[in-house]
């Protein structure tokens, strides 16, 4: 099946910055895809890019398999994260006014809203000003903004944050709900653990380029053989100095052990127990931050 | 460039303006002060149209009937705007009580002033006037005006010309001022036309300038309120700055287009009360419809030009006040217009006139100024039209350029290298 959204060695410079360099990804159709990296990775000159907010220098933005064109992101659900809403229009003419914008008539987009802002409790607000509306408020018009046009991807740049928690509820009942549908999303974040609770795939990016790409699963299942769980007594300060041994993370009583690429698990649990009184050492599958911290190390080496 | 996308943005900042309360009160407050400007005056001549009730103590027993024909006769002309009611007083011998009287009365309010005309003190071509209040200046004129031609014809009947002829020959010339255009002669007041030269040349001047930085200040919104790059996920940059820019204009052109409605009732016959002061047979200026033809084109014309330069600046800078200086930069400019109001305005055909009226950034306002005192040749025109459209095209290509760039910046304020440097990334 063609990829929802590909992205082939996409390069952006400012001046002498290089923020994209050479990203290439592709995200399968139906999959909640995570864009992960810290804060200047260059995701969202990646998100601006696959909108035509801003021109590659080179590279290509492939939708459904063909290079994308504007018409084509009228179905396309962006949230940027730099998001607002003009203070001084009625909820509804803004969400007809952006409705309109993706091709959808005023007089069309009027019982999609309403329906739309019943679903989430605004249904008396839709006559009042943006500014007479809470910040929580105005986070739910701009979710609606962003799906009111139905559309069957959807690119997220960080749309956790800021939210509070009942509406990082809304969203990702909103998401699971999209994907159930077969539809696309994409998004941006910072944040591991949300990453790892929510996506199918994954792009780790640092410094602008793409260091990680693939399935969550296979990605944990690849990375995570080296990596294990210890629970033991005696002179645990020793583990770190076991052949083998790259980090002895301690936490709550049990040990994460990452071992060298190349060690086995086997060899290393026998000079252990040398010295301690193992209770439990098992495989463990690595968690997100791990996979992450690692391979911006080896990428760096 | 996607049309359903530059109407549903256009769209949204004309309802937004026509929405907004200033729209309103700015659309209202204009045609009252222009209004309290034309009818002020006339009021107060409507105040003065009750006839006067004037005591006259004429001593020579030769110039009150004289008068008296001359005050009818000024009054026909004004249509009755400025008429005295005389009470012609026998002189008693005792001046003194007399005048004492006349005081008495006037502080009664049984006449409003009384009048002394003594043949010592006309000899000296004088004559007293008492009232309570004397600085009602359009009855002293209309008065001395009158006294002035009555005495005259006393004293050419007193040299010996025959009455009749003097009265025939001493009739009040009108001063019809008409004023030549291609389009034909019109009658045309010189005030009037003054008005009308300053009112288009104001209107035109205040209207580009409000509406180019109502565009600064709505793509400054857009840029504090985070609401620019939902937009340009589905808008292409030089939609939405068109979009905005027409969208405002049209705003724009909504309230000249009811400032001139009001204009047209407002300068209607019989409206305005002050025509009657003009010398006879003077019309208000009305708006030709070639001139309105002209003030709309150029009205579009100036507008883009300092719409466009605006925009760029809303779209460089984070807040109005970072804008702003920039945005004086441009009113460095447009005040120079001001310098050749009255120079054109006394020689529309000057070669100062000529020269500064082709100007692109002046031509709209300098050629609007032109047109109401007197038609331009029709090349001046045209070239004008020609200069200033494309210097508009190059304003449009440039300042689009640094607004795609300039919407998504956000922090440091650019200096000009910077701004040069957007121009080249796009």
């Amino acid at each position: 099946m063609t990829p929802s959204l590909e992205l082939q060695a996409v390069s952006k410079s400012f001046g002498d910055f290089t923020a994209v360099d050479e990203v290439s990804f592709a995200v399968p159709q139906g999959t909640i895809y995570g864009l992960l990296g810290p804060n200047g990775a260059g995701k969202t000159t990646t998100l601006r890019m696959i909108m035509d907010i801003i021109a590659p220098d080179s590279g290509l933005v492939l939708l459904n398999g063909h290079p994308r064109c504007r018409a084509d992101l009228a179905r396309v659900g962006y949230l940027p994260e730099e998001r607002g809403l003009y203070r001084k229009m009625t909820v509804t003419d803004q969400l007809a006014f952006l409705a309109e914008l993706h091709g959808i008539r005023r007089r069309e987009a009027l019982p999609a809203i309403e329906s739309w802002l019943g679903r989430v409790e605004l249904a008396e607000w839709g006559q009042r000003k943006v500014e007479e509306l809470s910040k929580g408020m105005q986070q739910k018009i701009q979710i609606i903004g962003t799906v009111l046009h139905d559309p069957d991807l959807l690119i997220l740049d960080e749309p956790f944050s800021g939210l509070d928690p009942i509406n990082q509820g809304l969203f990702k009942d909103l998401l699971a709900d999209y994907q159930r549908q077969g539809k696309t999303i994409i998004f941006s974040t910072h944040i591991m653990e949300q990453a790892e609770k929510l996506c199918d795939y994954i792009c780790l990016v640092s410094q602008g380029r793409t260091i990680l790409e693939g399935e969550l699963p296979t990605m944990k299942r690849r990375l995570g053989s080296n990596s294990y769980r210890l629970v033991a007594d005696g002179d645990l300060e020793r583990i770190d100095k076991v052949n083998g041994v790259q980090q002895a993370l301690f936490h709550d009583g049990s040990a994460k052990l990452l071992l060298e690429p190349d060690a086995s698990g086997s060899e290393v649990l026998s000079e252990l127990v040398a010295f301690l009184s193992v209770h439990e050492f098992r495989s463990q599958e690595p968690d997100l931050e791990e996979i992450f911290i690692k391979a911006v190390r080896d990428a760096t080496r | 460039m996607r049309p359903g996308n530059f109407r549903t943005i256009a769209k949204r900042e004309y309802l937004a303006r026509l929405r907004s309360k200033g729209f309103w009160i700015s659309t209202i407050a204009l045609p009252i002060m222009m209004a309290a400007w034309a009818v002020l005056p006339s009021l107060m001549v409507a105040k003065a149209r009750t006839s006067q009730k004037l005591a006259v103590v004429d001593r020579t027993h030769l110039v009150a009937e004289l008068l008296q024909t001359a005050l009818d006769d000024l009054a026909r002309r004004t249509a009755d705007q400025v008429s005295f009611d005389l009470e012609l007083v026998e002189p008693r011998v005792d001046a003194e009580s007399q005048r004492a009287d006349l005081d008495q009365r006037v502080l009664d309010e049984e006449i409003a002033a009384w009048v002394w005309i003594d043949p010592e003190m006309l000899a000296e071509n004088r004559v007293e006037y008492h009232a309570e209040s004397v600085s009602n200046f359009i009855t002293q004129q209309a008065l001395t005006g009158a006294l002035s031609v009555a005495v005259q014809q006393v004293r050419l009947v007193e040299s010996g010309y025959d009455p009749e002829i003097v009265a025939e020959l001493s009739s009040t010339i009108d001063l019809d001022t008409v004023r030549i255009s291609e389009e034909g002669s019109r009658a045309e007041g010189g005030l009037g036309g003054f008005a009308l030269a300053f009112g288009v040349f104001m209107v035109l001047y205040m209207t580009t300038l409000i509406y180019g930085q109502q565009v600064m200040l709505g793509v400054l919104e857009e840029k504090s309120s985070r609401v620019v790059e939902v937009l340009l996920s589905t808008v292409d940059p030089i939609d939405l700055m068109a979009g905005k820019i027409a969208g405002i204009g049209l705003a724009g052109l909504t309230q000249i287009a009811i400032w001139i409605a009001t204009a047209a009732v407002l300068t209607a016959p019989g409206v305005v009360a002050i025509m009657a002061f003009l010398p006879a047979g003077t019309e208000l200026p009305t708006l030709s419809p070639i001139l309105v033809l002209h003030f709309f084109l150029l009205f579009i014309l100036g507008y883009f030009f300092y719409a466009t330069f605006y925009a760029m600046i809303g779209s460089a800078f984070n807040n109005p006040q970072e804008a702003q200086q920039m945005a004086s930069l441009a009113v460095i400019f447009v005040v120079l217009p001001w310098i050749f109001f009255l120079p054109i305005l006394n020689d529309p055909d000057s070669t100062l006139a000529v020269v500064t009226s082709l100007i692109p950034i002046f031509t709209p306002f300098l050629m609007v100024l032109r047109i109401a005192v007197k038609m331009p040749p029709t090349w001046q025109i045209l070239l004008g039209y020609f200069l200033t459209t494309a210097l508009c095209v190059g304003m449009i290509w440039l300042c689009a350029r640094i607004y795609r760039v300039g919407i998504l910046m956000y922090g440091k304020k650019p200096n000009l290298r910077e701004l040069w440097r957007w121009v080249r990334y796009a």
